[in-house]
């Protein structure tokens, strides 16, 4: 155990791990300083790509790693205005409460296999869904509550991909649920540590849960939500100031949960390390999901430099059409693969 | 007449087309050609007839406000300056015979107006006009952009004086990169 | 899954009507917003489809017709190359046709020669912007990126040969400004071997990019007969299977020298507009290839006006190969006529009409730029369409507002 906190009594402790881990790794201070990585990541990719150098010139020894808080104290001078039309309460408080929920899941998906200890749970699969799923539900209200009409028609169109892409989502996740007989996320992991990682044993699984992801946090090649060529800026257009930072900073959050939730599902989590105690089974197989998760992440905001963006109806029926069918497919292949293998 | 083909879809197609794509975008990640210039830094040396600010010399103007006339942004006045009498001829020397005349007329740009299209310079019948490559110019105030006639004398002072100064080469393979300049010119 | 869109008749009265309708959003696209360029659309949607479309142009107008009636002939250069910055060469050469045809002069074939390879290689780089900004507005910042960066080694070429980077007025009336520089041919086969090179990279991340090919495939069509019906000019109507190209119908400067195809497509909808400007820059490249290798000797400025320069202009030019303005040049006043003239610029057929009066300014200046005659892909293909379709037909005309607004 932590022995080098011998001075604090031992019944403190549970107390002290579940404060590390909603605090500082991989909780509140771990996403924040992921955030601002994966988003210089996504302009300093995008960039190399189209042959310039991103955001350079805040720090030029860190090839412009602190743009994001420079950009923030610039949000933070700001006027925050409020339209003269627009629901003040819904408004004002919708952006706060979307960037908690975003980061919600994350208390329910384990980094270690001695998660148990802190957040014991045989639903947490369940409870992590069922908490990314409120998300789009906020966004669709802040859209109606801006009162304008892009951040109408941005509600909108998320409304109408909500419906189209949750189910593929919630398929994929019931194929791995299916696949690994258990809702309880540090057992799957152990199944995937004793056979095979997720992602070769339910590829299909894998691929639809991807495709639900770029959808739900709105990467490109489906950023139609925000689309700013049509519209401005989708839900978000009227905000300004630090409200702007914190509707910008959701999908990133969101894009960090549902990697989490990948990386545990189809990627055997922290595969390769295991052990207990706090740094043994928190610590230490957490960097190994985190870093995977990362590597995710990466791939998913890369896809900016390569894709234009989808159209909404087209994306509605690829929804219906084959991602779905996909998902059905991926039902069935762990049906297969779960009654072959046990 | 030649009667272009779209290409077909197909779901092989597009499997490859996504993988087509996706591997050319990492191509450039990992091997980027960056094009842009780190301008404060460095300067692009531009080519000898680049049209950028020019000055006026004034040994050979002869006022003939030709480009004045030419001018397409009206950017060019022709200033009247009293000319400097010549001192009073010495002793024994022989008196002109006819007094130059007392006003000269001598053109200034304004900055602000002027277009660069260099019509002034090519329609000056003595080359009155010493162009030059400097381009990276502003002022603070509307009435810095109307330089005096003295100011007119001279050459502005480039921003990008003190900058490494590269030159763009252009390969077939990988776009435009910048070279320190050799000293071969 | 590419559906075929029915286009819905459009009459004013009918749509006037649908106004008033329950239902009706109306949705004002621009001057401030990120995907309207310097202009407004008005648009009304009903659910998800557009029912009208009402393009607000003239928020760019400079006036370059009214300007230049007071003004000399030749100061007017510089200005018809201000409405289409992306194209200045070819709108240059098109006012100094109709000049040169009331003057009844004809340059020399070195000059002509020269126009057409600047004319193609101005019309290369405002395809690759027709191409850079159709991939912005479908979301695509890397093609945008990349092609307003492959601008770039065509823009230091006409920056060595004329000293500007976007407004060269280098076409003046009797020829050209600036003879070619001793190794420019070498220097444009590099520059066209790289944006070969590049060619097949767009291909894989933009022209067969299954995402472009599922948002512009049957998007904004418009048949043979609608396109000549409504006069849409350019690679738009020759993306709808029309073939007319003012370079080959009406051939102007040495453009009857070369031998080239005009590509056409019959979809005409917005991937074949895509398609097209690719197609075409292939044939401006060989254009400049034949024009480089076979070009004449000789003065680049008309003869007489060559007579007529000081000893030391003669050795300027004939020195450096800068040509000085004589005093001809600069006040030329053309016998009382009228003239048109007709150049097929990037975006499709340039029309310059000039009337004299025996002065020394135009009595008249007339000039139909091709993005105005391209506004009917607004009013008459976007409606019936989705919302999400109309930066995509936007992008696939090429449209440009400052051109359209004059």
């Amino acid at each position: 155990m932590m022995t080098f906190l011998y001075f604090i009594p031992n019944s403190w402790l549970p107390l002290l791990e579940s404060a590390f881990y909603a605090l500082i790794f991989p909780g509140f201070v771990a996403i924040l300083l992921l955030a601002f990585f994966i988003i210089w990541f996504e302009r300093k990719a995008a960039a190399r790509v189209q042959m310039r150098y991103g955001p350079l010139w805040v720090s030029k020894r860190t090839g412009g790693i602190i743009q994001l808080l420079a950009d923030m104290i610039r949000f933070s001078f700001q006027e925050f205005i409020i339209p003269q039309g627009a629901d003040f309460i819904p408004f004002v408080f919708l952006p706060g409460l979307l960037l908690a929920f975003s980061v919600l899941p994350t208390v329910f998906i384990p980094i270690g296999p001695d998660y148990s200890h802190i957040f014991p749970s045989n639903y947490s699969l369940l409870l992590a869904v069922a908490f990314t799923l409120v998300i789009p539900v906020y966004l669709v209200a802040l859209g109606w509550a801006a009162d304008n009409k892009f951040s109408f028609i941005g509600a909108l169109r998320e409304a109408y991909l909500l419906v189209s892409y949750e189910v593929p989502f919630i398929l994929a996740v019931a194929s791995a649920f299916l696949l690994y007989g258990s809702l309880d996320l540090v057992k799957i992991v152990g199944i995937q540590e004793g056979t095979l990682p997720g992602i070769i044993l339910n590829p299909l699984a894998a691929i639809v849960y991807i495709i639900a992801v770029i959808r739900a946090t709105g990467r490109v090649p489906y950023d139609i939500v925000e689309a700013d060529s049509e519209l401005v800026f989708g839900p978000y257009t009227e905000y300004s100031s630090l409200m702007f930072g914190f509707v910008m900073g959701v999908p990133y959050i969101e894009l960090y949960s549902y990697s989490l939730l990948f990386s545990v599902l189809f990627l055997s989590g922290w595969a390769p390390v295991t052990g207990i105690g706090f740094l043994g089974g928190l610590i230490l197989p957490g960097i190994v999901t985190f870093v995977k998760s990362v590597i995710v992440m990466c791939f998913l905001v890369f896809l900016r430099a390569v894709y234009p963006r989808y159209k909404l109806d087209k994306a509605v029926r690829a929804g219906w059409s084959w991602v779905f069918y996909l998902a059905l497919a991926a039902l069935l292949l762990s049906a297969v693969v779960s009654r072959v293998l046990w | 007449m030649s009667d272009q083909k779209t290409p077909r879809k197909s779901a092989f197609g597009e499997v490859k087309g996504h993988i087509d794509a996706l591997a050319t975008g990492f191509k450039y990640f990992v091997d980027p050609h960056r094009m842009t210039l780190d301008y404060p830094a460095e300067a692009m040396e531009l080519p000898k007839n680049y049209r950028g600010f020019f000055r006026l010399v004034d040994e050979k103007c002869i006022g003939c406000s030709l480009c004045e006339i030419v001018c397409p942004s009206n950017a060019i006045v022709m200033m009247q300056l009293p000319v400097a009498q010549s001192p009073a001829p010495q002793a024994g020397a022989q008196a002109p015979a006819r007094p130059g005349p007392k006003v000269k007329k001598r053109p200034v740009v304004d900055w602000g107006m002027c277009i660069f299209c260099y019509f002034c310079v090519d329609v000056c019948p003595t080359e009155a006009f010493e162009p030059s490559s400097i381009h990276d110019l502003s002022y603070f105030e509307e009435s810095e952009y109307r330089p005096t006639f003295e100011g007119f004398l001279k050459l502005p002072e480039s921003p990008s004086k003190n900058s490494k100064k590269v030159v763009a080469k252009l390969d077939e393979k990988n776009g435009i990169k910048y070279e320190e300049k050799g000293d071969k010119e | 899954m590419t559906q075929e869109i029915k286009t819905v008749p459009f009459t004013y009265e009918v749509l006037s009507q649908l106004e008033m309708k329950e239902g009706i959003l109306e949705l004002q696209i621009g001057p401030a917003h990120a995907g309207s360029g310097h202009m407004r659309v008005l648009a009304w949607v009903e659910g998800d489809t557009v029912v009208k479309v009402d393009p607000d142009v003239g928020f760019v107008h400079r006036g370059v017709e009214k300007l230049s009636e007071d003004r000399l002939y030749i100061k007017a250069i510089p200005m018809v190359e201000r409405p289409s910055l992306v194209d200045t060469v070819n709108a240059n050469l098109g006012y100094v046709i109709a000049l040169e045809r009331l003057l009844g002069l004809e340059p020399p074939p070195r000059a002509q020669y020269i126009r057409v390879i600047t004319a193609e290689i101005s019309r290369i780089m405002s395809h690759l912007y027709g191409i850079a900004i159709y991939g912005i507005f479908m979301g695509s910042s890397t093609v945008f990126m990349w092609a307003v960066a492959d601008r770039e080694p065509f823009i230091d070429l006409l920056q060595e040969l004329t000293g500007a980077r976007v407004t060269y007025s280098h076409i003046i009336p009797g020829g050209v400004r600036w003879d070619l520089p001793k190794d420019f041919a070498d220097k444009v086969e590099v520059a066209l071997r790289y944006l070969e090179n590049r060619m097949k990279d767009y291909e894989k991340v933009w022209i067969n990019n299954p995402v472009v090919m599922a948002r512009s495939m049957g998007v904004g069509k418009l048949s043979a007969q609608d396109a000549t019906r409504l006069g849409v000019v350019g690679p738009n109507l020759r993306a709808s299977g029309v073939e007319y190209d003012v370079r080959k119908n009406d051939p102007y400067a040495a453009y009857a020298d070369f031998d080239f195809e005009i590509p056409t497509f019959k979809e005409g909808d917005s991937y074949s507009r895509l398609l097209i400007r690719v197609e075409e820059i292939k044939q401006s490249m060989s254009i400049i290839r034949q024009a480089l290798k076979r070009l004449p000797e000789g003065k680049v400025i008309y003869e007489d006006y060559y007579k007529r320069m000081s000893p030391l202009m003669k050795e300027i030019y004939d020195k450096t190969g800068r040509v000085k303005f004589t005093l001809m040049l600069t006040s030329l006043s053309p016998p009382k006529g009228e003239a048109i003239s007709r150049v097929e610029g990037g975006r499709g057929e340039m029309f310059y009409y000039l009337v004299s009066d025996g002065g020394k300014n135009p009595y008249r200046f007339r000039l139909v730029t091709p993005s105005f005659r391209n506004l009917p892909y607004f009013t008459h293909v976007m409606p019936g369409h989705k919302l999400a379709d109309i930066p995509v037909i936007y992008g696939s005309i090429d449209y440009f507002p400052p051109e359209a607004d004059r």
